[in-house]
């Protein structure tokens, strides 16, 4: 296979905020609980980290170009003081540049920030909120380990629309234990009258090393069957697109004009730093993901900074890179365009690619576009998404031979 | 090489269980006379194939000559013909013990005897060897030589008086069993003036020599150049190459009687130099064979099937190469509407199957499918007519059989006495008939039942040595048919009968079979986006059903900068067991469902 050329500089920077007051029963992030009553402002630990964070981010090489989007993912961000959030975003500029039309989103729970942070977050420059809503039932937040109450999310709304977020995102969670199809409606429902320019829905994943892994088997009673989760991936497909959302990655709807440009980054296979516990990366074709463990986080940070910022790590080699832009592009609605494919990776392979998804094409799942920038391949909506790993895993098979 | 006369040469073996030492006692003797020095010893010398080191077993055969000064003074030769620790290879371990005077039954002093020594003591006392007890691992803190000393001789009726106490391991006795092999096992008969006769007790292919073959001088003289004839093949050879094992290859330009040694002579396979076949020289022949010579037969049979059509070529050259060393591995072309082109291959056991099965599939590189293993049938059909039957879905109609014989084996197991109830239970469960019990020494216990050779060739050996914790041990031999009402189970799946899952079972059994054997396939057969139908049958009749549903979605929800490293090796793993599937028809099917049958509670 050709050499892929390498990709650009990164513009993207993701910071991992692993503090959590609780821990939910789904998740298997690197996350530490800091109980209910603590917060930046109170917590050593979380002070602690944030120090750390900005000695990584100055330790790492600014690769040349000034970031054009920027993600607090958690965890909980929204568990920061104004001035840790200030401080970071502080070190991030001076040390990458910040383009002018700079995304900076930030993940908020319900419940977890007052007025006063909030104005803070946004005088500092967040101007993208995702806000892990789930769903609207108290039993079902429940019975999953939330924290907050279907009044914290009025509340939170209403609160960043006081303070004038415009570019907001809702998540939720299908497949929920419990979670029948009139709950996932009335989910849908609530969270379009709440007007987001942006909703993600994921279906639950039960990771084997969390409450659920341990309690529920996917499929199984209390959980939902997998043809009521398959129905409610439809119905929020049906719900959305009606609404006026365009559902253009495998989990995500969004209103014209506000695509998460962040997430992207990454489904458009380009590269991104990566900051924090756990954190992955992706610079000078090197994929790196940092510890998930506190202390070794930290000894981590302190070699780099020994290292000269040179992470140790081998680049990802041309059929990787393919494998990577396959699993990651597909899941754009857009799917891949025949000329940048071939540009990077050659027309044997795309031949190769354009012949094993055919069967996929006469089933349904495939289907090829003529945009007016020229051909693409992409998975249909619903029915391709719904089963994009059985594609997935063929074209694996018929890339390694 | 000295040439010594027949009086000073001694031909022994070594019986012991597996794990009892054997191996390691043999390294000692080559070391200890002087025929492998320190530096040259790899661990256990004699187990030269790379399984057999991995398993700890021997498969084929070695042999040692070594050169011991006695403690009288004198020059020996000492031969050491190995033999092949497995039930598989019996009639092998018969024909070395052929060309052997003496034996040193050796027994690890903290275990006892286990049903395979017991089985191959009695063979060399079929054939009149000295038998020396040799009680290894004497160093361990568990050592009991009183008891097993006890032991031998109630169980074999061996005196135990004059037993070696010794530790291959640290060197303890070595010296004793050397002066024991030379003054207890008798020299060979001195035939060196009769007409050439030798014995072969192995053989193996050199891509390059050709045969080497193994044998020991029985009467008379052998030299490099001369023609020889293989009695049983009728096979007549020039040697070009002639000498003895010390354990490395040393050649000599003759050979006499008493003596043990290799030849080369541009033999094509091992079928032209088989095993217990007699050497004799084709200008002055003897006028008959030495006895004992039989072809060993496979007894058990399964179908290997390349999961991907491409390699059936490859899977037949790898066949004809190990057949090459291997006389006793059959195959035939196999033709099976599920699973396209393979071959029927013949084992003696299924210890040598899984042996084939792994070389295949480690030195050739060949992805297989094996079907559950089979054994022959015997089916007399309406018209008087005998048929034999090693494949299931080759079993005639009911309307067109008069009967169905199986091939019925003797079973003896020793273990301790807490696991007779459990061993008595599996027994009876695989249709055995209890023949007897004998308390052999406190505590142990000897279990000899008549079962179906098919009930043992699935999982009988390893659910014996789950259920005794590893310690009951287990020697079989075949002592022939008998007919049973037996039937055809045929599976289903998604309407089709599928041949390589059909299998022979009991009539009373065929109901319970069929139950879990389509309940197993539905947890190994991955879904598809439609339901498939599991069904297992007599005939036309469904005696059991169960259906797999039909995949509604695989989705991955989430894939952000951080997950993309782990949902990469998610999907990569999920295509590498798809990739391992074979299609029947339009479903997909793993290989292990093949060997369902085998794995049912």
């Amino acid at each position: 296979m050709k050499s892929p050329l390498a990709p650009l500089p990164p513009t993207a920077a993701y910071l991992h905020i692993p503090f959590c007051r609780r821990r939910c029963y789904y998740c298997d992030f690197a996350v530490s609980v800091v109980g209910d009553q603590q917060r930046g402002e109170t917590s050593r630990a979380i002070a602690q980290y944030v120090e750390v964070l900005c000695q990584e981010i100055r330790a790492t090489p600014n690769l040349g170009l000034p970031l054009q989007t920027v993600f607090f993912g958690g965890g909980t961000p929204s568990l920061l003081s104004v001035a840790q959030l200030q401080q970071i975003l502080a070190v991030l500029e001076d040390h990458f540049g910040f383009a002018a039309a700079v995304e900076i989103s930030m993940e908020m729970d319900p419940g977890t920030f007052a007025r006063s942070h909030l104005q803070g977050y946004l005088a500092a420059g967040v101007n993208r909120v995702s806000l892990g809503v789930q769903a609207f039932q108290q039993e079902l937040l429940a019975a999953c380990g939330r924290t907050h109450t279907p009044e914290d999310i009025e509340t939170a709304v209403a609160l960043l629309r006081q303070e004038g977020v415009q570019n907001l995102s809702l998540d939720l969670i299908a497949g929920l234990p419990h979670q029948t199809m009139v709950d996932w409606q009335e989910s849908l429902e609530r969270a379009i009258a709440l007007q987001p320019t942006h909703i993600s829905v994921y279906d639950l994943t039960v990771e084997p090393v969390t409450a659920f892994g341990r309690w529920y088997q996917p499929g199984v009673a209390p959980l939902p069957t997998e043809e009521a989760t398959a129905e409610m991936y439809r119905t929020a497909q049906r719900y959305l697109t009606a609404a006026g959302y365009t559902h253009y990655e495998i989990s995500n709807y969004a209103k014209p004009g506000f695509q998460c440009r962040h997430n992207r980054v990454y489904w458009e296979n380009q590269s991104y730093y990566g900051f924090g516990m756990g954190a992955a990366s992706y610079t000078q074709l090197q994929r790196f993901t940092r510890p998930r463990k506190r202390a070794e986080y930290f000894e981590w940070v302190n070699q780099l900074q020994q290292a000269a910022g040179q992470i140790d790590c081998p680049p990802t080699t041309p059929e990787e890179c393919w494998l990577d832009t396959l699993m990651l592009g597909l899941r754009l609605a857009e799917g891949l365009a025949l000329t940048d494919l071939t540009a990077q990776f050659g027309q044997a392979k795309v031949d190769q690619l354009l012949q094993s998804l055919a069967s996929f094409s006469q089933c349904g799942w495939v289907q090829f576009q003529e945009a007016p920038t020229g051909k693409r391949i992409c998975l249909t909506d619903p029915e391709g998404f719904l089963f994009s790993n059985v594609v997935l895993t063929h074209l694996f098979n018929v890339s390694s031979g | 090489m000295t040439d010594v006369p027949v009086s000073r040469i001694r031909n022994f073996s070594i019986i012991a269980h597996i794990d009892h030492g054997k191996s390691t006692l043999a390294d000692r003797l080559l070391q200890v006379t002087g025929t492998v020095s320190s530096r040259e010893m790899k661990e256990q010398f004699l187990d030269n194939m790379e399984l057999e080191r991995e398993r700890g077993i021997t498969i084929k055969l070695q042999a040692a000559r070594m050169n011991y000064t006695g403690e009288d003074g004198e020059q020996y030769v000492l031969n050491l013909i190995d033999t092949p620790g497995h039930v598989d290879f019996s009639y092998e371990v018969s024909r070395s013990l052929a060309a052997c005077e003496g034996a040193l039954l050796v027994v690890d002093a903290s275990q006892g005897v286990e049903a395979q020594t017991l089985a191959n003591v009695y063979l060399a006392l079929e054939h009149n060897l000295e038998i020396i007890p040799v009680l290894n691992k004497i160093d361990l803190p568990g050592a009991e030589p009183d008891r097993v000393k006890g032991e031998i001789e109630e169980i074999i009726g061996l005196d135990c008086s004059g037993a070696i106490l010794a530790s291959a391991k640290e060197g303890i006795g070595i010296t004793e069993i050397l002066e024991s092999i030379v003054h207890l096992v008798p020299p060979p008969r001195d035939t060196v003036q009769e007409k050439l006769r030798a014995l072969i007790f192995d053989s193996y292919y050199d891509p390059y020599r050709g045969v080497i073959v193994y044998f020991r001088v029985m009467d008379g003289t052998l030299k490099k150049g001369d023609r020889i004839r293989l009695m049983a093949s009728g096979k007549e050879y020039e040697i070009d190459e002639l000498g003895v094992l010390s354990p490395n290859q040393v050649q000599v330009d003759e050979l006499h009687a008493g003596e043990v040694g290799y030849l080369a002579a541009a033999i094509k396979a091992v079928q032209d130099a088989r095993v217990g076949d007699t050497i004799t020289l084709a200008t002055a022949p003897a006028s008959a064979p030495l006895p004992g010579y039989t072809e060993a037969k496979p007894m058990v049979f399964c179908g290997l099937f390349p999961t991907d059509a491409d390699q059936f070529e490859d899977l037949r050259e790898a066949l004809e190469k190990l057949r090459l060393n291997d006389a006793a591995l059959q195959y035939e072309p196999e033709t099976s509407s599920a699973m396209g082109f393979g071959f029927r291959c013949g084992f003696l056991g299924l210890l040598h199957m899984e042996i084939v099965q792994e070389r295949l599939e480690r030195e050739y590189d060949l992805d297989l499918i094996t079907t559950a293993p089979s054994v022959i049938y015997k089916v007399t059909t309406n018209t008087g007519e005998e048929l034999f039957i090693d494949n299931p879905s080759h079993l005639p109609d009911p309307q067109h059989r008069e009967k169905i014989e199986e091939p019925y084996v003797q079973v003896d197991m020793i273990t301790p006495e807490e696991y007779v109830g459990t061993l008595m239970e599996l027994s009876q469960s695989r249709r055995g008939v209890f023949k007897d019990m004998k308390y052999l020494t406190q505590g142990r216990t000897t279990l000899t039942y008549e079962l179906p050779l098919a009930e043992v060739v699935t999982d009988f050996f390893d659910q014996m040595k789950s259920r005794s914790r590893g310690y009951a041990s287990m020697e079989y031999h075949v002592i022939g048919y008998r007919e049973n009402p037996l039937v055809k189970l045929d599976v289903l799946i998604n309407g089709e009968p599928v041949d390589p899952l059909a299998t022979i079972v009991h009539r009373d059994k065929a109901y319970y079979v069929g139950k879990a054997l389509v309940e197993k396939l539905k947890e190994l057969i991955p879904r598809h986006q439609f339901k498939i139908p599991i069904q297992a049958a007599i005939g036309s009749r469904i005696i059991a059903s169960e259906h797999i549903p039909a995949l509604r979605k695989d989705v991955l929800a989430k894939c952000y900068g951080g997950d993309i490293s782990r949902k990469k090796k998610l999907l990569q793993k999920q295509a590498k067991g798809k990739k391992r599937l074979k299609a029947i028809g339009t479903v997909d099917v793993p290989q292990e469902a093949f060997m369902a049958v085998l794995k049912l509670q």
